[in-house]
């Protein structure tokens, strides 16, 4: 005959396992509190056990989580949380205050419906994992897949974005505006005679206009505005929201400003000015490259009509075929 | 026995399976929503896992958008379950469960894995409990589950799996759909099940002809 | 002389299951249709004095059929067994002149009782 046991397994695992585990009744009064719950919240199963948790823990999301439990009880299911869309339920420190670089310890909980005899839930029992391991790797990862993507979107002279992030935009925007209707516009603006500044001055000082003009532009943007380089002495911007009327008025806004200053390099003055060609998103275009398209023939109506000036793409420019 | 194949009986018998479980877990969703759910009837077919990918956006409409989560489950049957959501319904979501103003994308998502985890759990518990009713094929007929994770928002049903990742050859791909009429609301909790778990729903499916 | 009823179900095997569940010293005769065109087609030949219906089936689902038996002076009487557990489901077959309704999987006790009260056996 076997011994009798000097303990009771299943208890001494639950009160001792490096995982969270409480469970609570219909009334949220909680009926079993282990040791890594005492640990962590500082607060004995004696001073908690028979007392409705919301009062033990006031700090908790009593709306969402009473929902949360209440669905159990209700649907005789397991339901989940995870640190990605609640960081924690419970407050906790963690266990790596030098090398975590988070002040919190990110939990995931399961709850389990505790089922009676008859097959209904009477009691729901939470188990709270520590994810914060999980957790700060993930959001280093995530961070350094964001700088990457970000440097790979962005032109290294100006800090602006680059052409493969604008067609990338330009693509979301078109699609957006199909979805859910709205109107968008795009300009396509050149620094004109560009190539004299470089031989003229030299590259230092075009690399200086670039930035200075970029600049200039980026202080009248709003904050949904999106300029980028599309190469060279060509720039484009892509205004949300603005119909071709308001987006004219915009660049000739920016024309005049930029012909009204010029860009100083070391001490000399050099004259810059913009050919500007806009057009907006119409919903019988066939795709967003009709938007490069347009803007461009609009530009270029812009440079052979003299230069520093803004032109509205209109249909009959086409067929006037004003490319020089 | 080829993978691919399910007897006219098997697979009939296998359809009538899902449709009890899949009943159940309509009724979970109405409880959770609070509006009458329709059911549809469910679809069975076993794909090559190359296959998978258009098997998948032939059930859910080819260009339509849908957001996905999926769910582990392991013990007496082992697989994975994908529910795929229209993409009008996530924004009915919100509305449905009584949440007012924005959720803001981290609770749109954290909804749709909760709707996700109701009906995976609910369904297959109802398959676990005619299994143990009815059949006593290889231990006792329960399962756990994984948390549920977010698969992708927005793409088209097509994009949902890379099948070069799958390591399985064969895949059972179970079918229901859920919706609510008015609210443009359509969830399908798919079933998949690798080439072993496909010979144990075999034998659980010839355990429960033979009971009839 | 038996008493034709008719079993509705697109499942072969939940036909079978809910014909093996049925009380055996019960005399009947037996017809299956398994959609619910057909099943209208049996109603018209006289062999659905008693009706075991499910709901969710393609071509014509339970709905359909209830509807249509209504339109043609319902002359059976309705059993809707049903995987379909929602309240709401019970009271629109119900509504739409079903006489019970049993839940799947069904079972020779809870068959057994509904067609004791419904007096039909």
């Amino acid at each position: 005959m076997n011994a009798p046991p000097l303990f009771n397994l299943a208890e001494t695992v639950v009160k001792w396992v490096d995982v969270g585990i409480f469970v609570l009744n219909k009334n949220f009064e909680v009926q079993l509190w282990n040791n890594f719950m005492a640990h962590h919240s500082g607060r004995l199963a004696e001073e908690v056990v028979g007392k409705s948790l919301f009062e033990a823990f006031p700090d908790l999301p009593k709306p969402w989580f009473t929902k949360k439990v209440n669905s159990v009880f209700l649907l005789n299911n397991f339901a989940f949380i995870s640190w990605e869309h609640r960081p924690y339920l419970f407050r906790f420190a963690h266990n790596r205050p030098i090398t975590g670089g988070a002040d919190h310890m990110y939990q995931n909980c399961m709850l389990l419906p505790l089922k009676a005899e008859h097959g209904k839930a009477e009691a729901v029992c939470v188990v709270v994992f520590d994810a914060t391991d999980t957790a700060i790797a993930q959001n280093l990862l995530k961070e350094a897949l964001e700088t990457i993507s970000e440097i790979s979107n962005r032109d290294g002279l100006t800090g602006i974005y680059n052409r493969r992030y604008l067609e990338n935009r330009l693509s979301s925007e078109f699609d957006r505006a199909r979805r859910y209707g709205g109107t968008f516009s795009m300009i396509l603006f050149d620094l004109d005679h560009f190539k004299k500044v470089n031989d003229t001055y030299g590259h230092l000082a075009g690399d200086k206009v670039l930035v200075e003009i970029t600049r200039r532009v980026k202080e009248k943007l709003r904050s949904s505005d999106v300029i980028g380089r599309y190469g060279g002495e060509e720039f484009v911007l892509i205004l949300p929201q603005t119909p071709l009327d308001g987006a004219h008025q915009f660049g000739e806004r920016l024309r005049q400003m930029i012909a009204a200053e010029p860009v100083i390099f070391n001490d000399i003055s050099i004259p810059v000015t913009i050919s500007m060609g806009a057009t907006e998103y119409r919903a019988d275009m066939p795709g967003y490259a009709a938007l490069t398209h347009q803007s461009d023939v609009a530009l270029y109506v812009s440079k052979g009509a003299g230069r520093n000036r803004m032109t509205c793409y209109a249909p009959e420019l086409e067929a006037a075929d004003a490319k020089p | 026995m080829n993978p691919s194949m399910l007897t006219t009986d098997q697979r009939d018998a296998l359809q009538e399976l899902t449709n009890i479980a899949m009943g159940q877990a309509g009724a979970s969703l109405a409880t959770l929503l609070d509006e009458f759910v329709d059911l549809s009837v469910p679809r069975i077919r076993i794909v090559e896992v190359a296959d998978l990918p258009a098997a998948l956006a032939e059930l859910v409409g080819k260009n339509n958008l849908v957001s996905a989560a999926r769910q582990s489950f392991y013990g007496h049957l082992r697989g994975e379950a994908i529910v795929i959501f229209g993409e009008p319904g996530c924004q009915a979501l919100a509305d449905l469960m009584g949440f007012e103003g924005d959720l803001g994308e981290q609770g749109e998502t954290e909804l749709l894995l909760d709707v996700a985890n109701v009906l995976c759990g609910a369904c297959l518990g109802g398959m676990m409990e005619q299994i143990r009713n009815f059949t006593d094929t290889g231990g006792p007929a329960e399962l756990s589950f994984s948390m549920p994770s977010l698969m992708a928002r927005q793409v088209t049903a097509g994009q949902l799996i890379d099948s070069k990742r799958v390591q399985w050859s064969h895949a059972l791909l179970l079918e229901v759909n859920f919706t609510i009429k008015n609210r443009d609301f359509i969830a399908h909790l798919t079933m998949l099940m690798p080439e072993e778990g496909i010979d144990k729903i075999r034998a659980i499916v010839d355990e429960f002809l033979e009971a009839f | 002389m038996s008493l034709p009823i008719l079993v509705v179900d697109d499942s072969a095997m939940a036909r079978k299951m809910l014909i093996k569940s049925l009380p055996p010293e019960w005399d009947v005769e037996i017809s299956q249709a398994g959609n619910g065109k057909e099943a209208m087609e049996a109603y018209r030949a006289g062999k659905a004095a008693v009706m075991f219906l499910d709901l969710t089936m393609p071509e014509m689902d339970g709905f359909q059929v209830l509807e249509a038996l209504r339109q043609e002076d319902l002359n059976s009487m309705v059993i809707v067994v049903s995987a379909d557990i929602q309240p709401v489901a019970q009271e629109r077959a119900m509504a739409m002149g079903a006489i019970a309704f049993v839940k799947k999987p069904v079972s020779p006790d809870m068959l057994n009782s509904v067609l004791k009260q419904y007096g039909v056996i």
